[in-house]
């Protein structure tokens, strides 16, 4: 097929092609910024991609294998750019990525090869070797009847199939898949599809058998004769398609010809026009409103022995009216079962009941007028029904029990109520001739879940819906790891922000409100996974919502009610008919090499390429990585100090600014200002700093009196720290500034831009000065400030290392507002805190002055 | 003759000892001196940025710069009820910083002074707690109550 070779192509990847890593000096801090930048949106596509896809895996789209394949292909794409980026940014740091990358993209080959591609296999197959899986060669009704036949033991009638190779074959020898091109039809006008079809369907009826798929049919046709002997007046066939989309939840059934009653030398013309009807312009017009291609239209055909029936008709397991009857229904017909299944004459109808011992409780048994028959040299007549069985019933009691039973055990086999097509023949043998799933209308026609509901109380409507769907619940919220742990079943999670870490409650939750985040982040990627309903950007529902309150979210509308409401509830509820074909299993397939998330807690030590599963764990662990990565750039920038100007600013700390490009506008090689920082955060930084009381000069009278130092300060050279400066890496959207306030090195590193998934500060704390206690007790005020800001704090001792990601531009600078007044109140604050009583007062402090929501 | 006690075991730690920069706020004067009830410390340490001792603040002088007007009224017009006493005045003064309020200090003691030298200064000036360096550091502070704990024992004895 024309894509696989797509395939290959693009990935095989030589690692000779890795560019070889510029020694440190010779590749700018501008250069690797930018490779940090071209990261950033590779990281992004990648999750809006992968968001696309699992949206599609909700069952309320329809796509087909070229969605698939395209998707694959960019995704495979943007990995690789993603991967060399990072290792651009750290000199190679990172080459093991290249292996995990390469093994998640040959299990993803895998499942799109053995998708797409036919498999090659006989022309023909008798039935003794089908079983269901083998719907790609043979086809879905095929695939079924070897299934009943072998693994359920039910009598079926004797025959083989032509597989989808052989179809292959036939399009390849006469360059029909060339010649017939459809993607263009117009599937709204008539005449396009008329004469579309028209053209395809000539094209097929002139075109030649190849003589070895004729020699292999007449073959096994003739073979098929001697083996069921054959009955007086000859022996015929029924040549029926099998395509690889039918009889699953597609309702192609009826859409392809049936020929009945085919004499064995017929045989190959009758296959060929079985195949002409997969272009009529009804299956024309059905395909393409499913978006199908034409290399989707691969058709098998089966060949089965002709019953000359005495009666036929159908069984369905359940009643298809109404899901709610126990009964099993049989409808059947002297004849051939086409006047049931076509709906030409009234049959006589059973109910039998599925309890042991299954009597009958219903039969019907209206006159029939007329039948349908074998005629004597092929093809089938339709006539008079005989006098003497008019008024008799076409199943003795016995024969119905059975079929009963019959449904019964394929019900049990496949799991789902079945529609059976059966056949009486001469001698009073009952056979299947087909099953498929059954649908049955349910009780309440599905409705769209309503936009609102009179009656009932909305608590929040806004936020974006990350996974569709409607749950309830009690709300349970999660601030920390304590309240994650404890989550109860049922309940509805509702948090400030999205983490990963949630994915320890997702098989308990009945949906997901966070106050921010993002509908492509990680988190939001694991509830598509788990299919948990799931509302972000609510803004409000921390502080609106109670705990334990029981509400309904309806992931659809995008509202919140009060309340648990049991219709919004059922409505929600979704007909997943699409999600037993084979393209949905692809998708299916290559997303479990693409979403599911493993690498979680950055400080597991499994957080590292070899534990990478998926796309999603690269991402993942390549965004955290090249954050570290930007960290240590800043870090090195401070070190070397060239390049450096002086920042003016009524502030008492000496700042000094090295910009990577478009972080300063207009400033001189000497000094620049305030109104010269072009970056954003910085901005955002000093704006919150210069409106800080900083302290005033000591009192006039006291200074100078008494020179000695107290022993709570631990460093020896403190005149010296005082007075180095502090330095700003900075660009546009990002900087790295490391503060030196008193005894205290902070630094403050934050990116602000358009993209919210590109959002981060990161704060890293190391306090100096100070005796143990008091450090203790600086640590603990610092962190949880920090925590009621939303930043997630890990704590090594003294150091505290700060992160919070995902909020949109303004949201970050008024973060940075927040932290630039914690920068100052920390300002030797280990002096005054005696005792804990006193930590905890300070931070209640802070929050009420400086974090108004 | 038994030695008395130098100042070295009758000292309280510096860590142990409220203290804070000169920028503090009155209001966070108050909350230390809260915080720490128990321990019975009425003094605040005061210090500027490089853990230099600049002074003390005690808790007279903390009441006397809330309300300075408080220990000139007259005893009828003393109120039981506190919101009578208090105008917005007294509450911008809580957010003023302490420097403006601190009494410098004139004189330091060493550990290895002796407790007596201690009582002598603190009679001499009528002041209730001296700061004590320990090689050209601040270790801590003796209060009066220390110093007579120690001095009783020979009283009585003698």
């Amino acid at each position: 097929m024309r894509s696989l070779l797509n395939i290959f192509k693009k990935i095989r990847f030589k690692k000779a092609d890795i560019p070889k890593a510029s020694p440190p000096d010779k590749m700018s801090f501008k250069e690797r910024y930018d490779c940090f930048q071209n990261l950033l949106v590779d990281n992004n596509s990648i999750l809006e991609i992968q968001a696309d896809m699992e949206e599609k895996l909700s069952g309320d789209y329809i796509f087909d294998m070229h969605y698939v394949d395209s998707r694959c292909d960019i995704l495979v794409e943007k990995v690789q750019s993603l991967i060399e980026n990072l290792n651009s940014l750290s000199n190679g740091e990172y080459l093991g990525l290249y292996d995990a990358f390469e093994r998640i993209n040959s299990g993803i080959k895998d499942t799109l090869i053995k998708n797409i591609e036919i498999p090659v296999t006989d022309f023909t197959i008798p039935f003794e070797d089908v079983t269901k899986d083998m719907v790609r060669s043979v086809g879905g009704k095929n695939a079924n009847l070897g299934e009943i036949k072998n693994r359920v033991n039910l009598p079926v009638p004797e025959g083989f199939c032509i597989s989808s190779h052989a179809f292959k074959k036939f399009m390849d020898y006469n360059k029909l898949g060339d010649k017939i091109d459809i993607s263009s039809v117009d599937t709204d006008s008539l005449v396009d599809l008329t004469s579309a079809s028209k053209a395809a369907q000539n094209l097929v009826l002139n075109a030649g058998v190849p003589p070895d798929l004729e020699k292999s049919i007449l073959d096994a046709a003739f073979e098929l004769k001697r083996k069921t002997g054959h009955r007086a007046g000859g022996f015929y066939v029924s040549v029926r398609s099998s395509a690889i989309h039918e009889d699953t939840q597609f309702t192609f059934a009826g859409q392809y010809k049936t020929a009945l009653n085919v004499a064995p030398e017929d045989v190959v013309s009758a296959y060929v026009e079985i195949i002409a009807s997969l272009f009529t312009s009804r299956a024309i017009f059905y395909c393409k409103s499913k978006g199908f291609h034409v290399e989707d239209m691969v058709m098998a055909v089966g060949v089965v022995e002709m019953i000359d029936a005495k009666a036929s008709g159908v069984v369905y397991s359940r009643d298809p009216t109404d899901e709610g009857k126990r009964g099993i229904i049989i409808n059947g017909v002297w004849g051939l079962g086409k006047y049931v299944v076509d709906g030409i004459v009234k049959p006589h109808s059973y109910v039998v009941s599925r309890d042991i011992p299954m009597p009958i409780l219903e039969k019907n048994q209206p006159v029939q007028p007329f039948m349908l028959i074998c005629g004597l040299e092929g093809g089938a007549i339709d006539v008079r029904v005989p006098d003497y069985i008019r008024r008799m019933p076409c199943l003795s009691d016995e024969q119905v029990t059975t079929l009963a039973g019959y449904a019964l055990v394929l019900e049990k086999h496949y799991g789902k109520p079945q529609d059976i097509e059966w056949a009486l023949d001469l001698n009073d043998n009952l056979l299947i001739l087909q099953a498929r799933p059954l649908r049955i209308i349910t009780g309440k026609p599905s409705m769209p879940v309503p936009r609102s509901l009179p009656g009932h109380k909305i608590l929040i409507n806004k936020g974006q819906i990350a996974c569709k769907g409607v749950g309830a619940g009690k709300v349970h919220f999660v601030t920390n790891d304590e309240e994650l742990k404890s989550f109860p079943e049922g309940a509805v999670l509702v948090a400030r922000h999205t983490s990963p870490r949630f994915v320890t409650a997702m098989n308990k939750a009945g949906a997901i409100i966070a106050d921010v985040g993002s509908p492509i982040g990680h988190m939001a990627s694991i509830a598509r996974e788990y299919g948990v309903p799931t509302i972000l950007n609510a803004e409000i529902a921390m502080k609106t919502l109670k705990a334990g309150q029981e509400i309904t979210v309806d992931a659809i509308n995008g509202n919140i009610y009060e309340g648990r409401i049991e219709q919004l509830i059922e409505a929600g509820k979704k007909d997943n008919t699409f999600k037993d074909t084979a393209v949905f299993e692809v998708l299916r397939g290559v997303l479990r090499s693409i979403v599911p998330l493993n690498l979680i807690y950055p400080e597991d030590e499994k957080f590292s390429p070899q534990y990478c599963e998926t796309f999603h764990d690269i991402t993942r662990f390549a965004h955290e990585m090249a954050m570290n990565e930007m960290f240590k750039l800043g870090e090195g920038a401070h070190r070397r100090k060239g390049g450096a100007v002086k920042l003016v600013v009524k502030l008492p700390l000496d700042i000094r600014v090295i910009d990577l490009g478009g972080g300063v506008e207009n400033g001189s090689d000497k000094k620049i200002t305030v109104d010269n920082i072009a970056c954003i955060p910085m901005r955002a930084l000093l704006k919150g700093m210069m409106a800080i009381e900083w302290p005033g000069p000591p009192p006039v009278n006291v200074k100078g009196l008494l020179s000695v130092i107290a022993s709570t300060a631990m460093q020896p050279n403190s005149e010296k720290s005082l007075s180095e400066s502090s330095f700003a890496v900075v660009s546009r959207e990002y900087m790295n500034f490391s503060i030196r306030l008193g005894y205290h090195l902070q630094t403050l590193e934050a990116y602000a831009g358009d993209r919210i998934n590109d959002n981060y500060i990161r704060f890293l704390f190391k306090g100096g000065g100070a005796s143990h206690d008091r450090r203790a007790r600086r640590t603990r005020l610092i962190k949880e400030i920090l925590e009621k800001i939303d930043f997630h704090v890990e704590r090594t001792g003294d150091v505290l290392d700060g992160r919070v990601t995902k909020y949109d531009r303004a949201s970050i600078e008024k973060k940075l507002g927040v932290m630039a007044k914690l920068t100052a109140f920390t300002k030797q604050l280990d002096m005054t805190l005696f005792n804990d009583a006193v930590v905890d007062w300070y931070i209640k402090e802070f929050i009420k002055k400086h974090y108004v929501e | 003759m038994a030695k008395i006690k130098n100042l070295k075991g009758l000292m309280i730690p510096i860590t142990d000892y409220p203290h804070m920069p000169y920028w503090a706020t009155l209001e966070e004067a108050v909350v230390l001196l809260n915080f720490s009830y128990e321990t019975a410390h009425d003094t605040i340490l005061v210090f500027e940025e490089s853990y230099r001792l600049i002074g003390v603040l005690d808790q007279k002088e903390i009441l006397r710069d809330i309300h300075p007007g408080f220990s000139k009224l007259s005893p009828e017009k003393v109120s039981d009820k506190w919101e009578k006493l208090i105008s917005t005045h007294n509450l911008d003064q809580l957010k003023k910083p302490i420097k403006d309020f601190i009494t410098p200090f004139n004189i330091i003691l060493d550990v290895e002074d002796h407790a007596l030298k201690a009582a002598h200064l603190m009679l001499k000036h009528d002041i209730d707690l001296l700061p004590v360096k320990e090689s050209e550091k601040i270790a801590g502070v003796v209060k009066m109550h220390d110093i007579f704990h120690e001095i009783a024992t020979f009283i009585l004895k003698s």
